[in-house]
């Protein structure tokens, strides 16, 4: 990091709880346009409940719709939390100290966004019941643990409570700050009882510092779990084509980090202009994300490329096919060109650009488009290959989203931001104690006439090497 | 001025130790080591160049056998793959390193470099093999999609199938190419890094090595100008050969692999093959290090920092292997397509169970259940012992799959469509291994390091510059109680 601003620790204190302690103006309008997004959208769901999955564009055979593309995609964005905090964690590197606390917290949100969709999407949601308290002994009505869609909710659910765990483990000397700064008595309290009376003392120190390194290495293999057990609800498949594919884990987990990080990176934006951040979270911290995401960007797109590569390769028809469909036919074909563009071809030129690294505007809008582009690239995936009329198939048609899976799919976008929202007014989006901590290991070095930065190095102690050699 | 969290003023600067003593101090003591050559160096070099002499004969016996057998140049084909996987991913080590800016890969980025010179010998094994490579006539599967005779028998196909097809040699010239591209590259990206030593050898060393570095040092003076031009250039060149490494191993995974096994496709695969050649690069560092240190006297410069970073990484790369090798296996198995079947059969399940077995313990097990172990990790000995572990696996893994494809290979030509093949089909056992492919498999091996050793008698193993450079961010301060290392980030 090129820019050094030593705050001092009850400034850093001041700064990011501010909008704890106080309600921004623009708090409760936002809080309220969401809910009523929110709201909608579960009415919307109820009335699917009431009359049934007709109400929905899902036909025969394209039996997963706008829900299960929502789906993926809300899972992609949730491993930016992993992807941002753990990796980096155990990578020691510096930048990420500001942005690991949203991501963490998108990670959650998302996740259950994530699980709106196919429980929406089942149509009789309560029917997950049976999974865990099978109803009917007698008959032998267990879930099909052969099948994707029971590693699914495990891996999800897993998921989701490891990286709950993860998030609350961080949060715990911040929630002490709290509980000793609140005046209000019964949010004292409850502070009070989350922060398990973390007073500081080194012995405390050291078991929240071990607990979050190994909750970020046993996450790590969750995290790949996860996509890799979504990819497998489709790669599995051998009726569909374009669905079969033994790229799919991997190319599921870089297009997740690519959309992830890419939320991340909108999330520091909006950081900024509605929390004013800007003293945390600097252009170098865009510049080091977006360097990131160049690297995943063209790495994703490589497993694209492969991906289409070896369909052509098989030199089957009905996936020569499928692929001509998807990237030249109506409506698809203009789909697809958005989807390249807005998820390639304009972000990742505009990234090797020093401006455009550390503009947080321009970082907001590439962002923005490459999860668009992220969302079409999961529908691509969904509907073409089922709209495809295999030599089996007599009933096809098209598919056409009817306004309730647009109104759900809206509501786990709103979802989401509210869930962030809320969470930033009770707790800090930006972890204190990892802000002071990189301020204590910052130090400067003059080399010639230039002063660096540099840094406390973290592990080994120096003394370690001197005996060891 | 800068102050403390607590507001008190503390030292602007931490002040690193570059005066010009320890600057000079670092070139001698290099120096000193690189113009010593002991005599069990050269005992193991000649032993090695007997070795090499071996190979060349084993060489001249695979080629007066001719081509038309393909099945017996299974394990000529599994060493060339074996080296690309090795001596060629090596540098890569020195590019990612430098790329992320870690200031531990400064004392082995040289080694990982000089491994590139290795890749001329590549070059010769690769020669023989642009025979061997079936062309599209017959309409086999390739990269290059249609050639004519499949275009026309393409069901609803309007937009891929241009119908004019492609030379039928096309794998052939871009296998040349994409080969030729990675050495040069290389050979590029060493001269590029050497550069600041050979002018040291120039203005400190004696006799030929002086000479040597005068003609090579092109006026190098260390302006300010020329360590710019050095550092975008390094960074350009170490770019184009991560991204031609890919290439090549796209290439070699798919035209020497994948087209010989009729039903065999794979899109994972090429990643999984350029994944195992970072893998058996860092194995091959890691390696060279520990002799190094070890043997060639630079136990001062080669310490616990490198094993354990370079460790981390072989950790990290042994849970990928698993990971890439379970993605795919996982789609077909659970398949249970006929053709995918006889597929697994081949490679996994039948003649080659055993040796799947022990490359799965050396590459993944081994490796994962003892660098998880921080003793382990931050040893000497431990990360050096699990990169001989995960070479022998890979060169296992080399053997079974491409000694298994090319046994298949004349079956799948004889095919009428090379597109499935049916489990009665596969071998029931592995091609036993020649005297010729004895010879080429260990004198090559031993050519390669051959070439590393004598390599290191013409620049120095450790990089003087890239050592001088850590004087000026490393510095150690006190902190509290204890004493600890800063370290600084130039960009």
């Amino acid at each position: 990091m090129q820019e050094h601003t030593q705050l001092s620790h009850k400034q850093i204190n001041d700064d990011l709880l501010v909008d704890i302690l106080t309600v921004p103006k623009w708090w409760l309008p936002a809080v309220a346009f969401l809910s009523l997004i929110v709201l909608t959208g579960l009415g919307a769901f109820f009335f699917m409940m009431y009359h049934g999955l007709g109400v929905t564009g899902l036909n025969r055979p394209v039996m997963w719709g706008f829900f299960i593309a929502n789906f993926v995609f809300w899972i992609g964005i949730s491993h930016a939390g992993i992807m941002i905090s753990a990796i980096l964690r155990l990578t020691q590197a510096e930048w990420r100290r500001p942005i690991t606390r949203a991501a963490e917290v998108m990670t959650v949100f998302s996740l259950i966004a994530a699980l709106h969709t196919p429980l929406m999407h089942v149509g009789r949601p309560w029917r997950v019941l049976y999974w865990i308290f099978p109803y009917d002994f007698s008959r032998g009505i267990w879930p099909n643990i052969r099948s994707p869609f029971v590693w699914d909710p495990s891996a999800v659910g897993t998921y989701l409570i490891a990286s709950s765990l993860f998030v609350f483990v961080c949060l715990i000397p911040d929630l002490a700050i709290l509980r000793d700064r609140v005046k209000n008595p019964i949010g004292k309290k409850i502070y009070a009882q989350l922060a398990l009376g973390f007073r500081g003392t080194p012995r405390q120190w050291r078991l929240q510092i071990i607990a979050g390194i190994l909750l970020s290495a046993l996450v790590l293999p969750v995290f790949v779990s996860v996509h890799s057990i979504v990819s497998w609800d489709f790669a599995v498949l051998i009726g569909v084509e374009g669905w079969r594919s033994t790229i799919f884990a991997p190319y599921f987990i870089i297009g997740a980090i690519h959309s992830g990080v890419s939320a991340v990176a909108m999330l520091m934006a909006l950081s900024v202009w509605l929390y004013g951040l800007d003293k945390y979270i600097k252009p170098d911290h865009f510049d080091a994300i977006a360097r990131l995401l160049i690297v995943v960007a063209t790495t994703w797109f490589f497993f694209f490329f492969l991906e289409w590569v070896y369909a052509l390769y098989t030199l089957e028809s009905p996936e020569i096919a499928l692929r001509e469909l998807q990237a030249f036919e109506w409506p698809y074909g203009p789909l697809f060109a958005i989807f390249v563009i807005t998820s390639f071809v304009i972000p990742v030129p505009m990234w090797l650009f020093k401006r455009v690294r550390r503009s947080a505007a321009l970082m907001f809008w590439t962002t923005i488009l490459v999860n668009i582009g992220m969302w079409l690239e999961r529908f691509l995936i969904v509907i073409p290959g089922l709209l495809r009329r295999t030599h089996m198939t007599f009933d096809w048609g098209t598919y056409h989203p009817s306004i309730i899976e647009i109104l759900i799919v809206v509501e786990t976008f709103a979802f989401v931001c509210l869930g962030m929202l809320l969470f930033a007014k009770v707790l800090p989006l930006i972890p204190l104690f990892d802000i002071k901590e990189g301020m204590v290991n910052r130090r400067l070095i003059k080399v010639g006439r230039r002063v660096i930065p540099a840094t406390i190095r973290e592990g080994l102690p120096h003394h370690y090497y001197q005996e060891k050699h | 001025m800068v102050t403390d969290p607590g507001n008190r003023v503390i030292e602007p600067y931490v002040e690193t130790d570059n005066s010009a003593e320890t600057r000079k101090a670092v070139s001698d003591g290099i120096l000193n080591i690189h113009t010593v050559t002991s005599n069990r160096f050269w005992q193991f070099a000649a032993l090695f160049g007997i070795m090499f002499v071996l190979g060349l004969i084993g060489f001249v016996m695979r080629l007066s056998s001719g081509f038309d057998d393909k099945g017996a140049w299974g394990y000529y084909v599994a060493l060339f793959a074996f080296l690309m996987t090795t001596s060629s991913a090596a540098p890569m080590v020195a590019i990612a390193p430098r790329i992320a800016n870690s200031h531990w890969r400064r004392p082995i980025s040289r080694a990982a470099e000089i491994w590139t010179l290795a890749g001329c010998l590549n070059l010769l094994i690769y020669i023989p093999l642009i025979w061997l490579l079936p062309s599209l006539e017959n309409g086999r599967r390739s990269l290059w999609f249609y050639p004519d005779n499949n275009a026309q028998n393409m069901e609803s196909c309007w937009v891929f199938c241009w119908g004019g097809g492609v030379p039928a040699y096309s794998p052939h010239i871009w296998a040349t190419l994409a080969i030729l591209g990675l050495i040069v590259l290389g050979f590029a990206l060493l001269w590029l890094s050497i550069l600041p030593d050979l002018a040291v050898l120039r203005d400190h060393g004696a006799g030929w090595q002086k000479k040597w570095g005068r003609k090579l040092a092109l006026g190098w003076r260390g302006t300010s100008a020329q360590w710019n031009w050095q550092y975008h250039r390094m960074g350009v060149v170490g770019a184009f050969y991560f991204m031609m490494l890919v290439f090549v191993h796209f290439f070699i995974s798919v035209e020497f692999l994948m087209v010989h096994v009729p039903g065999w496709i794979d899109s994972l695969y090429p990643i999984t093959h350029a994944h195992n050649a970072l893998q058996g690069g860092v194995a091959t560092v890691m390696l060279t290090m520990f002799f190094l240190r070890k043997f060639g006297g630079y136990k001062d410069y080669i310490g616990l920092d490198q094993f354990w970073g370079l460790g981390k990484l072989l950790l990290a790369l042994s849970l990928l292997w698993f990971w890439f090798w379970f993605s795919s296996f996982m789609v077909l198995w659970y398949g249970k397509k006929p053709s995918e079947q006889a597929v697994l059969e081949l490679l996994v399940k039948g003649p080659y169970l055993y040796l799947f077995i022990t490359i799965f313990l050396l590459v993944f097990i081994l490796p994962w259940f003892t660098m998880i172990w921080n003793p382990v990790r931050r040893s000497v000995w431990g990360p050096p012992i699990l990169a001989v572990s995960i070479l022998v696996g890979t060169l296992l893994d080399r053997i079974r799959l491409y000694v298994g494809a090319w046994d298949v290979a004349e079956k799948s030509e004889m095919m009428h469509s090379m597109m499935h093949m049916e489990m009665e089909e596969v071998p029931g056992s592995i091609p036993s291994l020649g005297i010729a492919d004895g010879f080429v498999i260990v004198g090559f091996i031993s050519g390669s390091v051959l070439i590393f050793m004598l390599a290191t008698r013409l620049i120095p193993a450790i990089n003087i510059w890239e050592r001088k450079e850590m004087l000026l961010y490393k510095a150690e301060v006190q902190f509290h109680r204890t004493k600890v290392m800063v370290m600084g980030k130039p960009r």
